[in-house]
């Protein structure tokens, strides 16, 4: 082995591609949601048939998503991959913790706002990018 | 653990991003394990021990001493 010579299939590009194929797969499924979203009221009049085609489409590009994930998360190295299920374990605890409470805080009218699914999205996704963001620090 | 590899590398006048790659993991990795902050798997170590032509025991160590 030559470690003057980087591996044409290497580590970095692979995962490189594997990035890539994340993202595209990420992109999809937002446009899949907004189609779903938006689709009913400003495409198709609320025709039935078109929201469930749209559900179904995003339902499918979502499992797409998390394939490509797991391939992702897959092929990283175990540094790496260390980093990445602490922060998936940390968000799926803060997804616990903080998303029953709120509930229960939002049926009892305790919160002056209404709580929905995105609050829980956009608290997982904050969750998840801190996570990673320390974990490459702390081994920087 | 304690590891050697650093000096290994540099006996050899390898970069990070060298052995990374010639280990198939990011340089990230080597410098945490270079800096004792991540222990590598053993079938890290094997790949490492194999590439150096030296026994794992060789390159990493562990802290503690041996009990009695």
């Amino acid at each position: 082995m030559n470690p003057r010579k980087p591996a044409e299939n290497g580590y970095q590009s692979r995962i490189w591609r594997n990035t890539i194929r994340l993202a595209c797969w990420g992109g999809a499924w937002v446009a899949a949601t907004l189609l779903m979203g938006f689709g009913p009221k400003f495409l198709w009049n609320k025709a039935l048939v078109f929201t469930l085609l749209a559900a179904g489409l995003d339902v499918a590009v979502g499992v797409g998503l998390i394939l490509a994930h797991k391939k992702y998360i897959a092929e990283l190295d175990e540094l790496q991959r260390t980093v990445f299920l602490n922060a998936l374990g940390i968000t799926v605890g803060v997804a616990l913790i903080a998303g029953i409470p709120i509930s229960v805080l939002n049926q009892y009218d305790v919160i002056p706002f209404k709580s929905d699914i995105s609050l829980l999205v956009i608290l997982m996704s904050l969750t998840y990018v801190v996570c990673v963001a320390y974990g490459n620090w702390r081994y920087r | 653990m304690k590891n050697r590899l650093k000096v290994l590398r540099a006996e050899r006048d390898w970069t990070q991003a060298q052995l990374a790659d010639a280990l198939d993991v990011s340089r990230q990795t080597i410098n945490a394990i270079e800096t004792g902050k991540f222990d590598p798997s053993l079938p890290l170590a094997f790949r490492a021990a194999r590439l150096f032509g030296m026994r794992i025991e060789e390159i990493f160590h562990d802290q503690d001493p041996a009990p009695l």
